[in-house]
């Protein structure tokens, strides 16, 4: 076993990281992705640059581990919107949108009724009818001000 | 195997372990909390996070999704005291993944009990009509109090209904048995009326044909009286006429209109039935005095005598047209 991979050198490296992306593709999880281009990497210079097994391994492991934060940056560099914004967060899409109170707000905090159901709201007072805006998600209570006109 | 081996090989496993606990993959609709040393620090939000291992580790895993959960059947006293059966569903979102976290110790259980303790307060204070018949007014107030309540564990709870409102079986049985009462009765008053109102046409039917004929009469009476008048100024002026021809001719000529009128009344005493009663004139010379008058007539037709006798009919042709009048001696 030991003479096995002992004889194929540098392509260990090659076939482990063909070997973890197909994992990667069955068992779905980011890190067996990073392990399996880090084992690739290792190969390819490896093909170049004739070095000890010892200094392969932890080359492995260094370019495991900065794998994550390089493609993250690279991520973070084309930043596309995601389809929908406000998936799972439903305050933050009433943000900009005018009410009218059906209650007064008393004190900074008052209900008003959106959508068959009732949000908290906080802002200045104002009487049962008039028409505010919500400036704020916080949560689950909207900030609100007066809304013009 | 040197010791510089080994300790390579444990390098990688380590930095292998490393990626794996450093690396989250959060999927969208989840929030996950990291806690440094046990201490909450921040909120994964769905993508691709790093965290540093060894310091932080992933405290909850809170679903952000709107979520139903099933307020479980229980007994509630209403006002008017009936006992009934109440289910229902709360439907509810995380907002704040720590504070769902870390305020509340079991926040399904947290609301599905506040929910059960407001449905028997809301009922308790409603009466069994209203309770049946104002589902919505109770789905706002138990929203309104349990939402508010639910405020400081970053949750809302979006709705809550009632599902079944079941009342013991004698109470249903009694409500159907109401039910029908109130529409017998109501059939009843409807009958009612009916009668009431086609009695109430009907008399009022009769009085208009009553009126009418009453009606009908009267004209027929001022028709009467008319018609009588009209026939008593027709016999005016036929008397008044007959008395001017009178004036204008001679007496003899009523005489003898007098003398045949009597005689033929004679006549038909004669004709009568009645065989043994035999009606004579109130005066018998009356009758020989209008044949006085009748021979008296013709004398002044063809001239000559018989003188005494035209005397003797004029001494009695006063009498004769004078009917009614007292009785004369013959």
């Amino acid at each position: 076993m030991w003479d096995i991979l002992v004889k194929l050198g540098t392509w260990n490296w090659l076939i482990l990281g063909l070997m973890l992306l197909a994992l990667e593709l069955l068992a779905p999880g980011v890190f067996l992705m990073w392990l399996g281009l880090a084992a690739l990497l290792v190969g390819v210079v490896s093909l170049i640059v004739n070095w000890m097994w010892q200094v392969q391994v932890i080359a492995f492991a260094a370019f495991a581990l900065a794998a994550v934060p390089l493609w993250r940056r690279v991520a973070a560099r084309n930043v596309a919107g995601p389809d929908s914004a406000f998936l799972n967060r439903r305050a933050d899409a009433l943000v900009g949108r005018v009410f009218t109170l059906e209650k007064p707000i008393v004190d900074g905090s008052g209900t008003v009724r959106i959508d068959d159901t009732v949000w908290r709201v906080n802002g200045p007072d104002a009487p049962a009818g008039s028409r505010v805006k919500v400036v704020r998600a916080d949560g689950a209570s909207l900030s609100v001000e007066a809304a013009a006109g | 195997m040197s010791g510089f081996d080994i300790f390579v090989i444990i390098l990688v496993l380590l930095a292998i372990l490393t990626l794996f606990a450093g690396v989250k993959t959060v999927s969208q609709g989840y929030n996950w909390t990291i806690e440094r040393f046990g201490r909450y620090t921040r909120t994964l939000h769905p993508g691709l996070n790093l965290i540093i291992p060894f310091f932080d580790r992933v405290g909850r895993k809170i679903n952000i999704m709107e979520q139903v959960i099933d307020v479980p059947q229980q007994e509630v006293i209403t006002k008017d005291n009936a006992t009934i059966t109440v289910d229902g569903v709360a439907f509810f979102q995380v907002f704040d993944a720590a504070k769902a976290s870390y305020e509340v110790a079991n926040l399904n259980q947290a609301i599905v009990t506040l929910t059960m303790t407001n449905i028997r307060s809301v009922m308790g204070s409603m009466d069994l009509d209203q309770v049946l018949s104002h589902r919505d007014e109770i789905n706002e107030r138990l929203l309104r109090v349990v939402d508010a309540a639910v405020s400081p564990w970053g949750v809302k709870v979006n709705r809550i209904e009632i599902k079944d409102i079941v009342p013991p079986t004698d109470l249903v049985e009694a409500m159907a048995r109401q039910m029908k009462a109130e529409r017998v009765k109501r059939a009843d008053i409807l009958q009612a009326e009916g009668q009431r109102q086609s009695e109430i046409l009907r008399a009022e039917g009769e009085k208009q044909a009553q009126i009418l004929q009453a009606e009908g009469r009267r004209e027929a009476a001022f028709r009467d009286a008319e018609a009588r008048e009209r026939a008593a100024e027709a016999e005016a002026k036929a008397t008044q006429m007959v008395s001017e021809a009178i004036g204008k001719g001679d007496v003899s000529a009523l005489n003898y209109f007098i003398a045949d009128r009597y005689i033929k009344a004679f006549g038909e005493i004669a004709r009568s039935p009645n065989q043994k009663i035999v009606m004579l004139p109130i005066e018998a010379t009356s009758v020989l005095g209008s044949l006085a008058g009748i021979s008296e007539i013709a004398k002044a037709t063809f001239g000559g005598e018989g003188a005494g006798v035209a005397s003797a009919a004029r001494r009695s042709s006063g009498t004769v047209p004078n009917a009614g009048g007292p009785p004369q001696a013959g």
